[in-house]
């Protein structure tokens, strides 16, 4: 059956008889409505150094790796009695006061996998180590959930693993504007008005209409909403943050996505780490501090939670170039007002007891987080999604 | 031969196929034409000048700086391969080979860093494109950046690595399922020591190789990487693995179990690849309504096709690979692995609007005429004003002299069909018919920008 027929069907079976929870998300799916959750992923490309973000000043063994690299705790953001936030995170320590930060420690997966690409795709993923997965896990939410590409926006000009699905995928766009003028070339125009779909579920040729017919419509609906809405917060002038400035005025627009999707490059340092790190960390900080005071100005801040997450960590002996090289198990940040444990999650693993390659090995399993958001913030079977059980953690 | 068949058999076993072309060989039968493909084909090396790095020894590349700067020219070079390898495809008389190169590049999926061992690896798969399948594993398990890419080198008697093993039976040769996890391990035994000198050449350090005997499916002896390698072939789901993958290539997306057989039994005679591929195009029902016009191209086939039709060509490297990257294929970069996908992975909201503009954005200023009959205004000068950005997008030199010419006594009715292999949507070809038909590079270019266009 079509999925929008269906959708439609139970609507209109909803006023009448019980309805699934997922379909119930969908029905009260205007944004107008309270309760419209958002979620934003943002990754933080090319390996973050987890303990160089979240530094346990207390640990000697962290002391003992880093002789060059370690950060003393008088230039720490004191946060707990054994860790401290970067220099640049001030405006992270900001949200944790204010109960809005969750820090989840050690966050991984069995076997890690060391390459950027590689590890980029697993967690986009959410396959195990071994297994090379062709969607996304946003695109098989979109598979069950979705109905249009703009149900997931990513903020770049081509669409990553993470928002592609069987049959539905998201749509990205780093100018609504460019994306929009694309789209609507007359000529296309002409051609979808006289197309007949008489045969739209014509294998190959029915599929490239159709997903034209929508990148068309949901280039103009991003286009016509994202007009109308504003910015309420003066951001950083740098690409990440003209990221977010976009996905807030696409959020605070109305626009019917349930995912955004931005990265931030550029923290493979193998090499005098201290000074990019400290520079990337502080767009990093600067940018969300704009983003989350625009939609806390607009009212849209309850129904967003923002996730970041790095494809692995480093390892937690310094290199010999001032640098680390690549590790493992590193932490995810979650900022929202609707968080249930707030501040830090879980304790930080050891870092005596490393795995054979020197990394910190991982207690929290990536895919367990995407669980919770699945169930407890966008209330859809996670299991179907994730196609493994896991159980959720209760930040949220 | 009918013009139908001789384009899908050209768009599969090429990119395409001019009007002249089309032309001579319908004069001549199936069995002439196929035999035509093969008589054009000879190895012909794919290289480029590297002299320029002929400083980096492995005595200068100690120093890591240098080493690092090595690595930086490398990736350079890399990306010039890529264009020099689009340019080999778009102009190549020895289509099948080159066809058959692009994908066998999809089956042993591999990716390296060292323009050396790149460009050799690219030039084994050429070289065994239609060889014997046997040959060309064995080879492809000696290969520097094979060995690299999937940890052979890290492979060693006492800390067996199983990255080769396991995808060698997964990917590359029986399919998941086909074997068992004691047959992964042992069969990493095999290939322990597996290594390469700094030129590239294999070599298998005799310390790390693992000389014990080993047990695999159900043989057990002193096997050497090239032993399990025959030991696989000589399992009949290799061959059926193989030719399945050539059937959902140059096929269909949708298997014919009963042809899947055919294909496998020739194929398991003698691995001979050249005669699998011989066979097929023989084969009645690879001309069969179902089969023709079923495929969405990939980016590549995409891209290529254009330039066989008008030929043009990127200035600059860096508009290759980003338009590369933008339609999801980037030459030289798989994905993983498991490599692309294809079918109607290749698309999403954001491809499909680029696959649909691209010929106008290359060929005509990223204009598309929409002049009907009977209408005297452009009503699109407006749109067309304000799209700069589309203008500047990449800088292509076009030969449309070539395609005035080739084009010159056919007719609007013939190119449509020459360009569009599938019949076109019912209120498609209603619309095309309101066009007005004065230009035949403005039809050529309305017609490249149809959803139509994307099959093959």
């Amino acid at each position: 059956m079509e999925r929008r027929y269906f959708l439609k069907q139970s609507a209109l079976a909803s006023s009448l008889f019980f309805i699934p929870g997922f379909l119930k998300a969908f029905e009260n799916s205007h944004p107008n409505n309270f309760g419209y959750k958002r979620l934003v992923m943002i990754q933080l490309a090319g390996g973050n150094d987890g303990l160089n973000t979240v530094v346990p000043f207390t640990n000697d063994d962290y002391y003992r790796n880093r002789p060059k690299i370690a950060l003393q705790k008088n230039d720490l953001i004191p946060v707990s009695d054994s860790l401290g936030f970067h220099s640049s995170l001030l405006p992270l320590k900001n949200l944790y006061d204010q109960g809005n930060l969750t820090v989840i420690n050690n966050v991984g997966y069995p076997n890690p996998d060391r390459s950027h690409f590689r590890a980029t795709d697993i967690w986009q993923t959410a396959s195990n180590s071994n297994q090379y997965w062709q969607t996304g896990w946003v695109g098989r939410y979109l598979d069950a959930y979705g109905s249009n590409a703009y149900n997931a926006i990513e903020i770049d000009d081509s669409l990553s693993l993470l928002m592609k699905g069987e049959n539905n995928n998201g749509i990205a766009t780093q100018n609504p504007t460019n994306l929009f003028k694309l789209s609507q070339d007359p000529y296309f125009k002409n051609v979808l008005n006289h197309y007949n779909d008489e045969h739209l579920s014509e294998h190959n040729l029915g599929y490239l209409y159709k997903t034209m017919i929508d990148a068309k419509s949901s280039s103009k609906y991003i286009f016509e909403k994202n007009k109308i809405a504003s910015n309420n917060a003066e951001y950083p002038n740098n690409q990440f943050a003209n990221q977010l400035k976009t996905t807030a005025k696409l959020i605070n627009s109305g626009l019917e996505t349930r995912v955004f999707f931005s990265s931030l490059g550029g923290f493979d340092t193998h090499a005098n780490q201290m000074n990019s790190q400290k520079r990337l960390l502080e767009i990093y900080a600067s940018s969300i501090e704009a983003f989350v005071n625009d939609l806390k100005k607009q009212g849209t801040f309850n129904d967003t939670l923002i996730v970041t997450f790095s494809e692995f960590g480093r390892r937690v002996k310094e290199n010999a170039g001032n640098g680390t090289d690549h590790g493992a198990a590193s932490n995810v940040f979650i900022i929202g007002n609707q968080l249930k444990k707030q501040g830090f999650y879980n304790e930080l693993a050891s870092l005596s007891d490393l795995d054979s390659n020197g990394d910190l090995k991982y207690t929290v399993d990536f895919r367990t987080i995407y669980a919770s958001i699945l169930q407890n913030w966008l209330a859809v079977n996670d299991e179907q999604i994730l196609q493994q059980k896991f159980s959720p953690l209760s930040f949220i | 031969m009918k013009t139908k068949q001789l384009q899908h058999l050209f768009l599969r076993t090429g990119f395409g196929i001019t009007p002249q072309l089309t032309n001579d060989l319908s004069k001549k039968n199936k069995k002439k034409v196929v035999e035509f493909l093969f008589t054009t084909n000879s190895f012909l090396p794919l290289e480029m000048d590297l002299s320029d790095l002929s400083i980096y020894t492995q005595e200068y590349m100690k120093d890591r700086a240098n080493l690092m700067e090595f690595q930086r020219k490398s990736n350079e070079k890399i990306r010039d391969f890529n264009k020099l390898w689009m340019e080999r495809l778009a102009n190549s008389e020895v289509l099948l080979t080159e066809k058959m190169t692009l994908f066998w590049a999809n089956h042993f999926v591999c990716k390296n860093q060292n323009i050396f061992f790149v460009q050799r690896y690219n030039n084994t798969l050429r070289k065994n494109a239609l060889g014997n399948f046997g040959d060309f594993v064995k080879e492809i398990s000696k290969e520097p950046a094979m060995l690299n890419y999937l940890n052979s080198r890290q492979n060693r008697k006492k800390q067996p690595n199983e990255n080769f093993a396991r995808e060698l039976m997964e990917l590359f040769t029986l399919g998941v399922g086909n074997y068992s996890e004691k047959d992964v391990k042992e069969s990493a035994r095999a290939f322990t020591g597996y290594n390469y000198k700094f030129s590239g050449e294999f070599i298998i350090t005799k310390y790390h190789h693992d000389d014990d005997l080993k047990t695999f499916f159900d043989k057990t002896g002193n096997f050497s990487g090239d032993d399990i390698i025959d030991i696989i072939l000589k399992q009949p789901q290799c061959a059926r693995f193989v030719c399945e993958k050539i059937y959902r290539y140059f096929v269909n997306d949708i298997v014919n179990e009963k042809h899947l057989d055919e294909l496998t039994s020739v194929f398991y005679k003698d691995y001979n690849i050249e005669k699998l591929m011989k066979f097929l195009f023989l084969k009645d029902w690879f001309y069969d309504a179902e089969n023709i016009g079923t495929k969405i191209k990939s980016p590549i086939e995409l891209l290529v096709g254009m330039q066989k039709m008008v030929p043009f060509s990127f200035q600059n490297t860096k508009d290759v690979l980003k338009i590369q990257r933008l339609l999801g294929q980037v030459l030289l970069d798989p994905p993983n692995v498991a490599g692309w996908k294809g079918g109607k992975n290749w698309i999403d909201s954001n491809t499909i609007i680029l696959r649909l503009k691209l010929p106008s954005i290359l060929l005509s200023n990223a204009e598309i005429s929409i002049k009907e009959k009977g209408e005297f205004e452009d009503s699109f000068e407006k749109y067309h004003a304000s799209n700069k950005n589309q203008k500047d997008f990449a800088k292509v030199t076009v030969d449309w002299d070539f395609f005035e010419k080739s084009f010159k006594n056919i007719s609007f009715d013939e190119m449509k069909s020459l360009f569009l292999i599938t019949a076109p949507n019912e209120g498609t070809e209603t619309y095309l018919s309101h066009l007005i038909k004065s230009s035949k590079k403005e039809f050529c270019i309305q017609l490249m920008s149809l959803p139509e266009y994307q099959i093959c």
